[in-house]
C-alpha cells in the first residue's frame, strides 16, 4: 500500500489533536479558563508555551480544551446527518416513482441553500449551546447524506448480484441490508469525511461570529473571533487557533481525497 | 434557448416564492416569542405590555392574515421598520445589496483569475513538480476557512507592509480609490478560498478532457502539447467548472457572512448577523429574502451561462 507524505502527516496530525481533545483535562498544562490580567495577548514564553490571549489565558491549554468543543461538534454533527440522511436516502430510492422524483426535487432544494444563513437565524433564536449546535449542523448536512445514499441505493440495486438476490426470493429488507448497505459503505465514508471538514468550518464560523458555545468554554473559532481584534496589539495569539484549525481542515481534506482514491478510484475527480 | 430560460426563470421563481414563505415561518414558528425576547426579563413579564407590543406590531392578528399583508408589502418593496431604528428596512436592504454583491463579484473573479490557471498548471503537470504544487494550493486554498485567510491578509497587507487598510467601508462616490483598497482584501479573502475549489474542479475536469480524441487529433496534427490543452481541451473542460461554480454560489455567500463581520464591510450578511443578535425581526425577514433573492440570481445567471456555452444542457434540463 502506497501512501505519500500528505495523507500520513494529516493522519499523525489529526491523531495528536485527538488525544489531546480527548484527555484534554489530563494533558493540558495549565486552566484555560484562569485569568491573568499582568500577561495579557503575550508570544510564546517558558511559562505560557504558545502565548496568551486577550485576558492572559494560556492558549495551549485553550487550544487543547477547544479542540475538544470543535471535534465533538463537527462529528456528532455528522453522525446526526448520516443517521437521519441513510435511511431516508435509502427509503426514498424504494419508494415509487413519484414519491421519488418530488422528494429528490426537495432535497436538492435543500443541498443548495447557503447553509450557514439558516443556522445564524436558528442559532439566533434558539440560542448557542452544544446540542443546539450539534443539531443545527447535523440538520443543515443530513440532505447532503441523503443524495448520496440515495444515488447509490438505486445504482447497486440495478446490478447483477442484487437482481440475482430478488429472484432467489429476497425480501427488501434482506437486500438493504446484506446487498444495499455493505456495498455504500466506501462512498458514504467519503462523503463523511469531506462533510466533516464542511462541519468543523461551520462550527468554527458560527463561533467566530459568537454564535456557537458560548464563552468561557472555548474553542477554536470564537478563540478566533474574539483574537482577531488585537491583530495590531499583538499578532500572534491570533494566528495560533487560525493555523490550528486551518491545519485541521486540511488534514481532513487530505484524508478525505486519500480515501477517495483508494475506495474509488473510478470516481476520481 | 428561449424555453430554457423560461423554464429556469418559473424554477427560479417558484424556489424564491418557496423560501419566502420559510423565511416567514421559520420567524414565527420557532421557539422563542419575539416580543418577549424584544422587551426583555423584566418588561417581558408584564401581560399588559407584552399585549400592548404585539398589537404595536401587528403580531395580534391571525398568522396567516399577517402573511398576506408581509408579502404584499414585499411585493410593493416594503418590508416594514427596523424595531431598532425605526428606518424602513427595503431601503436599508437596497443599499446594501450592492455592497455585498461587489464583494462576491471580486470574491469569484479573484478565484477565476488564480483558480483556472492552476488547475491547468496542476492538471497539465501531474506527477510533476509544478503540478503537485498547484495540487497543494489548490487543496490550502479550499481547506483554508475565509477567516483564517482574511486574518493572514491583513497581518502581511495592513500589518507588515501597511498598503491596504485592514477594515472599514468608503463609500464609491466619496472616494473611490479608498473604496477599492477597502474592497481589496476582503474580496480576496472570499477568493482564496473559492479559488481551490475552482482550481481542483479545473484539474479534475481538464485531466478528463486531455485524454479525449480531438485533444489527441489537435496534437497529431502539429500543434504543441500547450496549444492543445488551451485551444482544444480547456474550453471543453470549462463546462462542468460553470456548473460547479454554480452549486456553490451558495458557499460564495455564506463566505460574505464571516468575511462582512471580519472585515467591517456594511453588506447584507452583517445586516442579518446584527439584527439577530438585537432580535429585530423585520430586518431579519429582510436580509433574509433579500440574500435568498441574490442567491436564486446568481443560480439563474450561472444557468444561462451554461446553456449559452453549452447547448446540450438546453434539452437534458427539462
Amino acid at each position: 500500500m502506497h501512501v505519500t507524505a500528505g495523507p500520513w502527516a494529516a493522519a499523525v496530525y489529526l491523531t495528536v489533536v485527538v488525544i489531546l481533545a480527548v484527555f484534554a483535562d489530563i494533558l493540558s498544562p495549565r486552566d484555560p479558563l484562569a485569568i491573568d490580567p499582568n500577561n495579557i495577548l503575550a508570544s510564546p514564553s517558558a511559562e505560557n508555551l504558545l502565548g496568551t490571549d486577550e485576558l492572559g489565558r494560556d492558549l495551549l491549554a485553550r487550544i487543547i480544551h477547544g479542540g475538544r468543543v470543535s471535534l465533538e461538534v463537527a462529528v456528532s454533527a455528522i453522525v446526526l446527518a448520516s443517521a437521519i440522511g441513510i435511511p431516508l436516502g435509502i427509503g426514498i430510492a424504494f419508494s415509487g416513482r413519484r414519491v421519488e422524483t418530488f422528494a429528490m426535487r426537495v432535497i436538492d432544494v435543500f443541498v443548495s441553500l447557503p447553509e450557514i444563513f439558516v443556522a445564524i437565524v436558528i442559532l439566533g433564536f434558539a440560542g448557542g449551546g452544544l446540542t443546539t449546535l450539534i443539531g443545527t449542523i447535523g440538520i443543515l448536512f443530513f440532505p447532503q447524506f441523503a443524495r448520496v445514499a440515495y444515488g447509490m441505493a438505486r445504482s447497486i440495486r440495478a446490478r447483477e448480484h442484487v437482481l440475482c438476490a430478488v429472484s432467489l426470493g429476497a425480501g427488501t429488507a434482506w437486500i438493504i441490508r446484506k446487498e444495499i448497505l455493505p456495498n455504500m459503505m466506501s462512498v458514504i465514508a467519503v462523503q463523511a469525511s469531506f462533510t466533516l471538514s464542511f462541519a468543523m468550518l461551520m462550527e468554527a464560523g458560527l463561533s467566530f461570529l459568537g454564535l456557537g458555545v458560548p464563552p468561557p468554554t472555548p474553542s477554536w473559532g470564537q478563540m478566533i473571533g474574539g483574537l482577531k481584534n488585537y491583530i495590531f496589539i499583538n499578532a500572534w495569539p491570533v494566528v495560533v487557533p487560525s493555523v490550528v484549525l486551518f491545519a485541521a481542515v486540511l488534514s481532513v481534506n487530505v484524508l478525505g481525497d486519500w480515501l477517495q482514491d483508494r475506495l474509488n478510484p473510478e470516481l476520481r475527480r | 434557448m428561449l424555453g430554457y430560460l423560461g423554464r429556469r426563470f418559473a424554477a427560479a421563481a417558484i424556489t424564491l416564492a418557496l423560501a419566502c414563505a420559510a423565511v416567514f415561518a421559520s420567524i414565527h414558528l420557532l421557539p422563542g416569542d419575539p416580543v418577549a425576547m424584544l422587551l426583555g426579563e423584566q418588561a417581558g413579564a408584564d401581560p399588559e405590555v407584552v399585549q400592548k407590543m404585539r398589537g404595536q406590531l401587528g403580531l395580534d392578528r391571525p398568522l396567516i392574515e399577517q402573511f398576506i399583508s408581509w408579502i404584499g408589502g414585499l411585493a410593493t418593496g416594503d418590508l416594514g421598520r427596523s424595531l431598532r431604528t425605526g428606518e424602513p428596512v427595503f431601503a436599508d436592504v437596497m443599499v446594501r445589496l450592492p455592497r455585498s454583491l461587489e464583494l462576491i463579484g471580486g470574491g469569484l473573479s479573484i478565484a477565476m483569475l488564480l483558480g483556472i490557471p492552476l488547475g491547468v498548471v496542476a492538471a497539465r503537470g501531474r506527477g510533476r513538480v509544478a503540478g503537485t504544487a498547484a495540487s497543494v494550493a489548490a487543496i490550502a486554498g479550499f481547506s483554508a476557512p475565509v477567516f483564517v485567510s482574511g486574518i493572514i491578509l491583513v497581518i502581511v497587507f495592513s500589518l507588515w507592509l501597511d498598503i491596504l487598510p485592514s477594515s472599514g467601508f468608503v463609500e464609491f462616490a466619496e472616494d473611490p480609490t479608498m473604496h477599492l483598497a477597502c474592497l481589496a482584501l476582503p474580496a480576496t479573502a472570499i477568493g482564496i478560498n473559492f479559488m481551490g475549489v475552482v482550481a481542483r474542479m479545473t484539474r479534475a475536469s481538464l485531466s478528463d478532457t486531455m485524454t479525449k480524441e480531438y485533444v489527441r487529433l489537435a496534437r497529431a496534427k502539429g500543434l504543441s502539447r500547450d496549444a492543445a490543452i488551451l485551444k482544444h481541451a480547456l474550453p471543453n473542460a470549462l463546462v462542468p467548472v460553470i456548473a460547479v461554480i454554480g452549486i456553490r454560489a451558495g458557499n460564495l455567500l455564506g463566505g460574505t457572512v464571516i468575511v462582512e463581520a471580519l472585515f467591517d464591510w456594511p453588506g447584507l450578511s452583517s445586516m442579518l448577523v446584527s439584527a439577530v443578535f438585537a432580535r429585530d425581526y423585520p430586518v431579519i425577514q429582510g436580509a433574509l429574502v433579500a440574500i435568498f433573492a441574490v442567491f436564486v440570481l446568481i443560480g439563474l445567471a450561472i444557468d444561462t451561462c451554461q446553456g449559452i456555452v453549452d447547448p446540450r444542457t438546453r434539452e437534458s434540463a427539462a
